[in-house]
């Protein structure tokens, strides 16, 4: 609760100095901020509390996740001086509406309403469709705002007729009295508590990017602005998965027999379509939005089989997912506005003219694919033994097939930077900051990967 | 509460969307037999859209500034925001100075708002990009 109004109150501040032409007060402003808001969540730890008739759950999921999103906004933000380097105006608007998503990324992990729950989403989605179409003389990126309004506006429209149909049936919005509900009723459901219950799965499976929802994901993620892109794959991505769990925890957990069906279901589409449709990409931005897609479907393994170390492991890969991207990202950015393109092509011999920008991509690319030590191996490790100890060992192998087909395509830039000749192109100007950056996240992705106890035995 | 529902439960709503749809179908049915088996006229006045007797200039589909737009957006903005203070006013005595304070607190929100659109230059209706 401390974090939801530290950073209300440093979004306005953002707009108060931006709309005062402060230029130059805005990000330290944002960083320290953001600092300030993560040790004023942190000290919260342990305390379980709740706020306006349990619509508001403040214990230590909610503290965690709520760390996770703040430190990848934190390294968000830490790369948008180099993004908008050339940019005169102070960019107020784009600064408080991603502290807004962030305020609404909170409330999806710590609601203790389906209503609030609601709130969360809409909150997060109505800023990222804001934040899509910020180039606002792209075509591509007013594409990526309307085609993510209009089927992001449909897929809320299930959501909240799932939510209605469960609220007739139980009589309640709250998580807690839904449960009391299933267990009280446990052999007379009707059948439109489950139809209401898939409803809702559509409209959640649809905000995490997850088969056969996934379609709006690669042409809004090429679409948008990259450092948007990076903003919106990391933090929707992991508030979205954070609600999810949540959800199902705490409320469908006694009917969870019916739910494994489905995501199952999810799960294994989303793991193959997504890892074989990246495979023949060339956009590296896109291809990060097809690896998005199944990262997605190894995040459902935690959710599928609901053991005591699901949560941990959750928010371990979460954060392993969330780093390595942001860092892809920020090598992406600035190859694009170097070279014009996407493409795959530039990355040619990118290792011998950028040595500390080709390592970073490097490190990141081997993270999501899952080569140890780094950690998304760990990550991946550990979400596989979660569904191995549930007993999901079909699931298990469709994962590491599709963890293996991923090694291909995470590999090309790799290649390409390492082992292909430069055709003429120059070497690419960076500021010295923004390489110290760089390489910090990417040594934070290989210490993480030395540290996955002590971010999963958190919860 | 009984919470136990049964398909017969949802009666009322099938009833009240067979209403609709009949209704919708019964009126273009009787319009058509009622009306005169005369061959119908059509002449350019009887086509037109009547408009209080007024005759009718162009075509409403015109551009027009996107000012008149943006006004109107934040009229309804701040027009639904003095809705709040409906509720506030009744419970004024109840809510003593805590509520007071809370409704400053939500004006002084409500102002900066009114600020940062003003700094931004929406009511700049001489300056044209």
């Amino acid at each position: 609760m401390n974090a939801i109004i530290a950073l209300s109150a440093l979004a306005i501040l953002t707009m108060f100095f931006g709309v005062i032409q402060k230029k130059s007060v805005l990000l330290p402003l944002i960083l320290s901020g953001l600092i300030i808001v993560f040790f004023l969540n942190v000290i919260e730890w342990g305390t379980f509390k709740h706020y306006y008739n349990e619509m508001f759950i403040a214990d230590n999921f909610n503290i965690a996740f709520t760390a996770a999103l703040i430190l990848t906004t934190f390294l968000v933000f830490i790369f948008s001086a180099l993004y908008y380097r050339t940019v005169k105006r102070p960019l107020e608007d784009i600064y408080a509406l991603m502290l807004f998503s962030l305020i609404g990324g909170i409330t999806m992990a710590s609601f203790g309403n389906i209503t609030m729950l609601f709130i969360g989403i809409e909150t997060l989605s109505i800023s990222f469709y804001i934040l899509a179409g910020s180039k606002k003389f792209d075509v591509a990126s007013n594409e990526a705002a309307l085609k993510y309004f209009l089927t992001g506006t449909f897929a809320t429209g299930f959501l909240l007729f799932g939510m209605a149909l469960i609220y007739g049936v139980s009589g309640s919005f709250n998580l807690q009295a839904i449960n009391s509900y299933i267990i009280a009723n446990k052999e007379s459901i009707p059948t439109l508590f489950y139809a209401g219950m898939i409803l809702v799965f559509v409209g959640m499976a649809f905000k995490i990017a997850a088969v056969p929802f996934h379609f709006w994901a690669p042409d809004v993620y090429t679409g948008s602005p990259t450092l948007i892109t990076a903003f919106m794959s990391t933090i929707g991505k992991v508030a979205s998965i954070a609600a999810f769990y949540r959800l199902i925890s705490i409320t469908f957990l006694n009917v969870h027999d019916f739910s494994v069906d489905i995501l199952m279901l999810f799960a294994i589409a989303t793991i193959i379509v997504g890892n074989l449709s990246a495979m023949t990409q060339d956009n590296m931005k896109r291809m990060l939005a097809y690896s998005g897609i199944s990262n997605s479907g190894y995040l459902l393994f935690a959710i599928i089989a609901m053991g005591p170390k699901s949560a941990g492991t959750l928010l371990y890969f979460s954060i392993s997912y969330a780093i390595a991207t942001i860092t892809a990202f920020a090598v992406i950015m600035l190859v694009r506005e170097e070279r014009g393109t996407f493409s795959l092509q530039d990355y040619k011999g990118l290792a011998k003219q950028n040595p500390v920008e080709a390592f970073a991509m490097a490190v990141a690319m081997m993270s999501l694919a899952g080569i140890p030590p780094l950690a998304g191996f760990m990550a991946k490790y550990n979400i596989f033994s979660v569904a191995m100890n549930g007993g999901y060992v079909w699931l298990v192998i469709v994962g590491v097939i599709g963890s293996m087909i991923s090694v291909f395509y995470y590999f090309k830039p790799i290649i390409y930077m390492y082992f292909h000749r430069a055709d003429a192109h120059k070497k690419i100007e960076t500021t010295k900051a923004y390489k110290i950056h760089i390489l910090l996240v990417s040594i934070l992705l290989i210490i993480l990967g030395f540290l996955p106890g002590l971010v999963i035995g958190l919860l | 509460m009984d919470k136990n529902f049964i398909p017969e439960d949802y009666i009322p709503i099938l009833v009240q969307s067979v209403v609709a749809f009949g209704f919708v179908a019964v009126t273009m049915l009787a319009t058509h037999f009622i009306t005169s088996k005369r061959k119908r006229i059509r002449t350019l006045h009887k086509d037109e859209n009547f408009e209080c007797g007024i005759e009718i200039k162009g075509n409403a589909r015109f551009p027009f500034s996107i000012r008149y737009f943006l006004i109107a957006i934040l009229f309804v903005l701040f027009d639904v925001e003095i809705i709040f203070f409906y509720p506030w006013a009744i419970n004024f005595s109840e809510m003593e100075w805590m509520g007071f304070f809370e409704m400053l607190l939500f004006m002084f929100f409500l102002l900066f708002g009114f600020y940062y659109i003003y700094k931004k230059g929406a009511f700049d209706w001489k300056h044209d990009e």
